[in-house]
């Protein structure tokens, strides 16, 4: 239910038989007894399969839109392989069996059995080969533009497993070949939802932020050469010590950006699990486009210009307070790096939502390391070993005990970090999406102090369907009936959150007893 | 059928799995660390109107002062600028103060920061190598040998040093010309004078220091006879330090000499009618630049540059009205950010 709000479609591959996979889908709340319509195809031959699959369809959409030939409906918003689908406001369900599914997966049918799927809430597969699990996540792969990620957790599921875009593989009863094949491994299915949900969610959003920051300081980093050049007859002078350009993208900005990917965190991972619709920005690209890409770009430009200019225009007559120079190029270049390392710093702290220690540890500490390496390089120690090196002897020393210097530095800072901070500001403040209302609530909530938190129960609906039938060994008909195993708090009251449809507390405990594999695979 | 080893699989899949000799194995679960779990504890701060418009206004308010006081010590520096092409008769002089006096030569569209000229130099020569005086660097080609003797200094830059002569006479009013005394040391950072440029030896001879080299191609006098005062002579002349400092624009200005003061009481140039008399050494004709010589006095921040006041006076008074702008923004349409917004 979860994951259904995140906007995620759950489809059920199973080996087992069609009433065995209907009555799992009932008790894990995929399907409901208030849908309007469970549609099951059962055909055996190519025609009969066909025939349903339309009648279903055109149960759906209406009569006038399907065509008589069973063609998709292609739109120009769409790329031509896509499928194109309606948001619908009913809700349907639709059961295929394997052998049905063999008719449908082929070429002429397998546009409709997408689209039709597509269309409904749930779709729940039985009688699947492993060939076949792979078939479906294949075609969806293809024609939709979306991500697949396949959770099973046997042998049979490995195919699929390595098809679709994520793989996961349940480690545990079946043995470990689902985990081996897969991109991610665990050890029960209700670990998914956090995968998704916190750590999915975390890793785009730390990727996104990453990526962006990463653009940002090389753009301003190396268009300051694009200005100086107009200034020093274009012959390509850098603005920089050698050394500095060797060091900035290694030593002097590495770690904060490294530690802000690891450890940063938009949202708390409780709220990741109560919001699941904060998932759809990472579904829908919305952090990192070529639109983001393009901003943080002008971002970068914007800044290198005005570490150029604003130095430029105070070093064109400056001297020093004894009057001896000052505006020659090292001690250009050392008030231009400087202001650099800061204002990639300050930047990298604006953006950095979840302050660590690691985080303090690497910010403080590359700004640190920048001032001593620089004061080193350029002191008589290292000029006197390898004078050829080192030409930048004394510059830090002279350079940066002026007072006017460190007025540009300030000054260079604050305007290079001023607008985006506005605009950050407004855009929080007059736009906010769902992350920053639940960022704000978080706040206020760590502020009012630790409070007995209302956890949305989510009501499960009652199922009138009151029998469950599995092909066990004799005996087990009265233990069920008896209603010894069964634990009431789990089955039929209030749920929390972190229970995924998947697994159901008394099966696990028959599994426990029985010391067998469970026939549950998907 | 029973498997021969028995998997248990508790609560939160921790496994362990027990083989037929008994024993456990090492559990697959990992760490259960702060670290390692992301629960690092953490501040996470959040852009709210509290903090950034007080942010905006503190900028402001503090760099409009700083601003005007720039701004102030700027104007109160006072600056006297005479082109070099002609020698028109004597002029005015402004300055009225105490302090030191400074005279720098100034030259446009002189381009030291080209590449090529910046790399054309020779550090180890420069800091007394013996090795590297007989042997300039590659970088210093074509100006390394001449007549097949090693340059010294090689390079584009020490060939190219300023050499016009500047001096300033005042004008007595009862028509004496008295020189102003003014010193050509102190001029150079310390640390370049004592560390960066050395000579060869600290033999007080230079001329026999010297010997196998040549000077470079476009100066009048070899390096050792730059000046009489042998702390200032060979490498460790200031006017040549200065100049080998490569300026970082095309428009520069380079300090030539100091007038000291004289005591606090007697203003340093009285008022009346200077001379500056030109020895033109220096071409500059052939590249279109322009030779200038400037006065100044200093102050706590350098010298005169209105740039810096303005600009922070300008960014300050940005800072505070983008501060109200946002204030008023806030004011009228914010505030969207309620918890009970929240839609699930």
């Amino acid at each position: 239910a979860c994951l259904g709000l995140a906007d995620i479609k759950i489809w059920v591959l199973t080996g087992d038989k069609l009433e065995t996979a209907m009555n799992i889908g009932y008790s894990c709340n995929m399907l409901r007894d208030d849908m309007n319509e469970v549609f099951v195809i059962s055909g055996h031959t190519l025609l009969e399969v066909q025939q349903q699959l339309r009648s279903a369809k055109e149960h759906i959409l209406g009569l006038s839109r399907v065509s008589s030939a069973g063609d998709v409906e292609k739109t120009d918003m769409f790329a031509e392989d896509s499928v194109f689908e309606e948001t619908i406001i009913a809700e349907y369900a639709l059961v295929i069996n394997g052998h049905s599914l063999a008719h449908a997966l082929e070429p002429q049918l397998e546009h409709t059995l997408l689209d039709l799927a597509c269309l409904c809430k749930t779709v729940i597969c039985c009688r699947v080969t492993p060939m076949q699990k792979a078939q479906v996540v294949e075609l969806v792969k293809r024609h939709k533009r979306a991500v697949t990620l396949a959770i099973g957790d046997g042998a049979n599921d490995v195919s699929m497993i390595k098809t679709a875009h994520i793989g996961v593989g349940i480690s545990g009863q079946e043995g470990m070949q689902a985990a081996l094949a897969s991109d991610y491994s665990f050890a029960q299915f209700r670990y998914l939802q956090r995968l998704l949900l916190v750590h999915g969610r975390w890793s785009y959003f730390r990727m996104c932020n990453f990526l962006c920051y990463f653009f940002y300081k090389n753009f301003a980093f190396t268009l300051v050469h694009f200005w100086y050049g107009f200034f020093c007859g274009f012959s390509a002078q850098t603005v920089y010590d050698q050394w500095f350009i060797t060091l900035f993208n290694i030593v002097y900005t590495s770690l904060p950006v490294l530690a802000m990917g690891l450890f940063d965190q938009d949202v708390n991972d409780q709220n990741s699990l109560r919001y699941p619709s904060l998932y759809k920005p990472g579904q829908q690209n919305l952090l990192f486009n070529k639109r983001q890409f393009f901003m943080c770009t002008l971002q970068g430009m914007g800044t290198s210009f005005l570490l150029f200019f604003i130095p430029y225009g105070a070093f064109s007559v400056t001297v020093k307070e004894d009057g001896s120079n000052f505006s020659d190029q090292q001690a250009f270049a050392v008030t231009i790096a400087t202001s650099l390392v800061i204002v990639a710093s300050v930047q990298i702290g604006l953006e950095t939502h979840y302050w660590t220690a690691v985080n303090h540890l690497f910010i403080w500490g590359s700004l640190t390391v920048y001032f001593a390496i620089l004061f080193a390089m350029q002191s008589n120690g290292m000029f006197g070993i390898f004078p050829s090196n080192f030409p930048f002897i004394g510059t830090a020393r002279n350079c940066l005990s002026e007072k006017s210097v460190w007025l540009v530095i300030l000054l260079t800072t604050v305007v290079c970090v001023v607008p985006g901070l506005a605009v950050s500001f407004l855009r929080v403040d007059l736009f906010p999406t769902l992350t920053d209302k639940v960022r704000h609530l978080q706040q206020t909530t760590k502020r009012q102090g630790p409070q007995e938190q209302n956890l949305r129960r989510v009501r499960r609906t009652s199922s009138r369907r009151s029998a469950y039938a599995f092909s066990h060994q004799q005996g087990y008909g009265e233990l069920i009936t008896s209603g010894k195993n069964m634990r009431t708090s789990t089955v039929s009251s209030a749920r929390s959150p972190q229970r995924t449809p998947h697994s159901s507390n008394w099966i696990e405990n028959m599994l426990k007893r029985k010391n067998e594999v469970s026939c549950i695979s998907v | 059928m029973m498997a021969s080893s028995y998997n248990a699989k508790d609560e939160d899949g921790h496994i362990t799995v027990s083989g037929p000799g008994g024993g456990t194995l090492r559990s697959k679960k990992p760490e259960n660390t702060a670290f390692k779990q992301q629960r690092l504890p953490a501040w996470q701060p959040i852009l709210t109107a509290g903090t950034v418009l007080p942010a905006f206004f503190i900028i402001g308010l503090i760099f409009i002062p700083i601003g005007i006081g720039l701004y102030v010590t700027s104007n109160n520096i006072k600056e006297f600028e005479v082109t070099l092409y002609d020698m028109s008769g004597p002029h005015q002089n402004p300055f009225r103060n105490c302090n030191n006096v400074f005279m720098y030569y100034g030259l446009s569209n002189f381009y030291q920061n080209h590449r090529r000229y910046v790399k054309s130099r020779d550090d180890s020569q420069l800091n007394g190598d013996l090795e590297s005086l007989m042997k300039p660097s590659k970088e210093c080609e074509p100006y390394a040998y001449h007549e097949n003797k090693p340059i010294a200094p090689c390079g584009a830059i020490a060939n190219s040093m300023f050499n016009d002569t500047l001096e300033l006479f005042y004008n007595d009013p009862n028509g004496t010309k008295i020189q102003i005394p003014m010193t050509a040391t102190g001029i150079a950072w310390w640390t370049d004078k004592h560390v960066k440029f050395r000579n060869p030896t600290d033999n007080a001879n230079l001329t026999a220091v010297f010997q196998g080299t040549t000077k470079p191609v476009n100066w009048r006098r070899p390096v050792y006879e730059l000046d009489t005062d042998p702390q200032n002579n060979g490498f460790i002349n200031e006017d040549f330090i200065v100049w080998m400092r490569t300026a970082a624009l095309p428009t520069f200005r380079k300090l030539y000499r100091i007038i000291p003061k004289k005591n606090s009481m007697v203003p340093t140039l009285l008022r009346g009618n200077y001379t500056l008399e030109v020895v033109y050494n220096y071409p500059v004709r052939s590249f279109e630049g322009r030779k200038r010589m400037i006065l100044s006095t200093i102050s706590w921040m350098g010298g005169k540059n209105p740039f810096l006041g303005i600009a922070y006076i300008t960014v300050g008074s940005v800072c505070f009205f983008l501060g109200v702008v946002l204030l008023i923004i806030h004011h009228k349409y914010g505030n969207r950010n309620n918890s009970a917004d929240i839609a699930n």
